[in-house]
């Protein structure tokens, strides 16, 4: 709880990312095996940052077409009608239910992009060591992991409508290829939350406060 | 800061290298990523066909991102915004078009909205219905590449369909409209495709479509008239209603024929301009290559008698009236009628049998002067004159007959003037309308007060005539009364005294008996002569009576001077 209190790797240990057992590493540079559950030992996930950096670029690429493409395409009664998230959040303000127009754009549009910009300020904090504001980064950094998966919600209702909406000389909905990178960014995101380790937000602490306070 | 090293703060060496040098695996995904747009982008880039702007007068039904182009029933692109022109004028519409369509945007591509539209001549664009509006697409012939359209108001024919494309030049459109039928021996051949006036104003553009395999029938000589409606006639012919069939009635419609007396001509080329007549008759009329004309100076009116009325020779179509008109005398400041007829004497030959005609042809056509004197003998010495006449008595039209006329005075032809004069007769209604005009006058003329008058009179005198008459008649009752009261006992004493004469014959027979009959009968001569007399007693005893029958009155009057014989 305390900024001050000594983590497992400043006193020598390495603790089971599976089974939490708190052992003595075999050796400082490979930790080995757990000797109750057998996982491999770490430190540290290792290249942490690279590793989210790199799914952090890759998702904030797929971002722009998932946005630019349709994600959905409806036909009735042969005229064909294309909707991006966007033109769809407008189409469901303009209709009306500015309720749910709310929440396709907070679910599809901001969280990935609150997702993206939260973790790359995550990295950055860490690369540069900053030591600031420790708590509030880590709540932010289990945020992202709880809300990631919410952003799969455009995808489910896609993956329904598609499903259910086959009456096909009057009506009929294809999923767009947007739904895909769409899809793609959420994943790639998530999986950048979780190759983030949370532990390297507090090894910029310094040590001498640590052990002292 | 220690100057001696210790040897023990100092790196052990590594015996691989050390792996942070090496770039992580997992930056394929961002590279991976990174391909996959750019890819998209490519892809995008590459299938991006061109925005072309098009004007329409109105944007019924075109909504942006909706409305569809198609070109044969395929999708080519994609209306991107609707927006009013500058001036506020017209609406432009501006649409993406699908890369694989982008060498379809030539400067003559045509563009219009298709909107269902149900008439008479078929329904269309039904799936609008339900799809709604879409902006069709022809795909033009040219090469320039063109980016800014207009938009037709009409749907233009579709093109692929085999056939050909004519003009037809009209005075005026009639009833037709774009999908008005075309027909060939009543048979539906093709359609209207579009209409507009010439760039003169002075006539109207129609295009048509005949489609394959008919479009072999058109040649260049081909007649094209309009079919439209009923075609109601009232000539000098008579009442002529002519229809094509019962669609042409309704929605109006062409037709077309090549007349039989030209010879078989080459399929016409697509997009020839002909003319197009007003009905079939003027259509398929032979061409009149010699036309004279000639200028009639009729004494009548001229009502009933129309431009284009015929003019027949001898009962046979000859020529048409080409102009109606006033002519003002200055001698005798009078204004007469002026008629110019056009006369086509190759109408005339073609009744005639083939071999007269060539002969005819052969004596006249050469030289004028020969010609003239032709005429001026039928018009001098046969009495050739012209003669308007009623073709129809319901209709009252007049048409121009020449006739011959024996009897009628005598009459020159001037040929110096460009339009010769030929005499005229006046008409035979016209005569009787003069012979009817003047009994009518005569019976107008005629007393008819004073003769009713004194009709009344005499019917008066009549009467009074009778009245005495029955007055007669009364008298005459008396009289026979009369006469049977003193006549019939004057009668009877007659008879008495004939009775005593008879017994003194009787008496004096006896006395014959005595002396006639003897030997010397010398009273039987006496006998004789008396009998003799008796008889003659007798007979005026008979004609008095006779008299007395008749002459009741006489033995009262006496006899009247006239009668004879008496008692």
């Amino acid at each position: 709880m305390s900024a001050a209190a000594l983590g497992a790797e400043a006193a020598g240990y390495v603790s089971c990312t599976t089974c939490r057992l708190l052992s003595r590493p075999a050796l400082a540079e490979a930790p080995g095996f757990c000797p109750r559950c057998g996982a491999e030992l770490r430190l540290r996930r290792p290249r942490s940052i690279e590793v989210t950096w790199a799914l952090i670029v890759a998702a904030a690429i797929l971002y722009i077409p998932a946005n630019a493409l349709p994600v959905l395409t409806t036909t009735t009664l042969g005229s064909e009608e294309s909707d991006t998230i966007i033109t769809g959040v407008i189409y469901l303000y303009r209709s009306g239910s500015w309720f749910l127009a709310l929440i396709v754009l907070v679910a599809s549009v901001m969280i990935p992009l609150g997702k993206l910009v939260a973790l790359s300020y995550l990295c950055i904090s860490v690369q540069r060591g900053s030591a600031k504001n420790n708590h509030d980064r880590t709540r932010l950094y289990r945020l992202v992991e709880l809300i990631g998966r919410w952003s799969m919600l455009d995808v489910f209702v896609d993956a329904f409508i598609v499903a259910l909406v086959q009456l096909k000389p009057l009506m009929s909905v294809e999923p767009g290829s947007g739904v895909v990178y769409f899809m793609a960014v959420v994943v790639l995101t998530m999986l950048a939350a979780q190759s983030f380790d949370p532990r390297l937000i507090w090894d910029a602490h310094p040590p001498a406060r640590g052990r002292h306070g | 800061m220690a100057e001696p090293v210790d040897s023990k703060e100092l790196p052990v060496a590594t015996v691989v290298r050390p792996r942070r040098a090496r770039i992580s695996v997992v930056w394929i995904v961002p590279v991976l990523a990174a391909i996959v747009a750019i890819g998209i982008v490519v892809q995008r880039f590459i299938s991006e066909g061109p925005t072309i702007t098009i004007i329409f007068r109105t944007a019924e039904g075109v909504e942006a991102g909706k409305t569809l182009i198609k070109y044969k029933d395929v999708n080519i692109g994609q209306v991107t915004a609707v927006s009013l022109t500058d001036d506020f004028a017209k609406v432009e519409v501006k649409a993406k078009i699908a890369k694989h369509a982008a060498g379809l945007m030539v400067d003559d591509a045509t563009f219009w909205i298709v909107r269902p539209s149900i008439s008479l001549s078929g329904i269309s664009g039904l799936s609008t219905l339900l799809s709604g509006n879409y902006i069709g697409f022809e795909a033009g012939k040219s090469y320039a590449s063109e980016r800014a359209f207009t938009g037709l108001e009409v749907a233009p024919f579709i093109a692929g369909q085999p056939g050909k494309q004519f003009v037809l030049k009209a005075a005026d459109l009639g009833s037709l409209g774009a999908g008005s039928p075309i027909y060939f021996r009543r048979l539906p051949v093709g359609q209207v495709i579009s209409y507009g006036l010439a760039k003169d104003g002075k006539s109207v553009e129609v295009k048509i479509f005949v489609n394959a395999p008919y479009d072999k029938f058109v040649s260049h000589e081909t007649r094209f008239w309009n079919a439209s409606g009923v075609d109601i006639t009232v000539d000098a012919n008579g009442f002529g209603v002519h229809t094509e069939s019962l669609v042409a009635l309704l929605v109006g419609g062409l037709a077309f024929d090549t007349p039989d007396f030209l010879p078989a001509a080459q399929p016409a080329l697509a997009n020839w301009i002909f003319p197009l007549y007003g009905d079939r008759a003027t259509a398929m009329k032979a061409p009149d290559a010699v036309a004279r004309r000639y200028v009639l100076h009729f004494r009548e009116s001229l009502r009933g008698l129309s431009m284009g009325a015929p003019v027949t020779f001898l009962g046979l179509p000859a020529g048409e009236v080409t102009s109606i008109g006033l002519s003002f005398d200055e001698k005798s400041t009078n204004i007469g009628t002026r008629v110019v007829i056009t006369f086509f004497p190759e109408r005339l030959l073609s009744y005639a049998d083939p071999e007269m005609a060539a002969k005819f042809e052969a004596a006249l056509a050469k030289s004028t002067q020969k010609r003239h004197s032709f005429l001026q003998r039928l018009v001098e010495e046969r009495g050739l004159r012209a003669q308007l006449r009623s073709g129809s008595l319901i209709t009252g039209q007049l048409y121009v007959a020449f006739e011959y006329f024996p009897k009628a005075p005598k009459a020159k032809v001037d040929w110096n003037p460009e339009t010769p004069e030929l005499p005229v007769m006046s008409s035979n209604l016209v005569e009787l309308e003069a012979k009817l005009t003047s009994i009518l006058d005569k019976i107008d003329k005629m007393p008819l007060d004073a003769i009713g008058d004194s009709l009344k009179k005499d019917l008066d005198n009549l009467g009074e005539t009778l009245t005495d008459a029955r007055k007669l008649i009364g008298s005459t009752d008396t009289l026979v009364g009369n006469v049977d009261s003193k006549l019939v006992p004057s009668l009877k004493t007659d008879l008495e005294a004939l009775q005593r004469v008879l017994q003194a014959t009787e008496q004096a027979m006896k006395n014959v008996d005595a002396t006639l009959l003897g030997p010397n009968a010398p009273a039987q001569q006496e006998l004789r002569d008396a009998l003799t007399e008796f008889t003659r007693a007798a007979r005026s005893l008979r004609v008095l009576l006779d008299y007395l029958e008749r002459h009741p009155e006489s033995p009262l009057r006496g006899k009247t001077q006239s009668s004879s014989g008496g008692k």
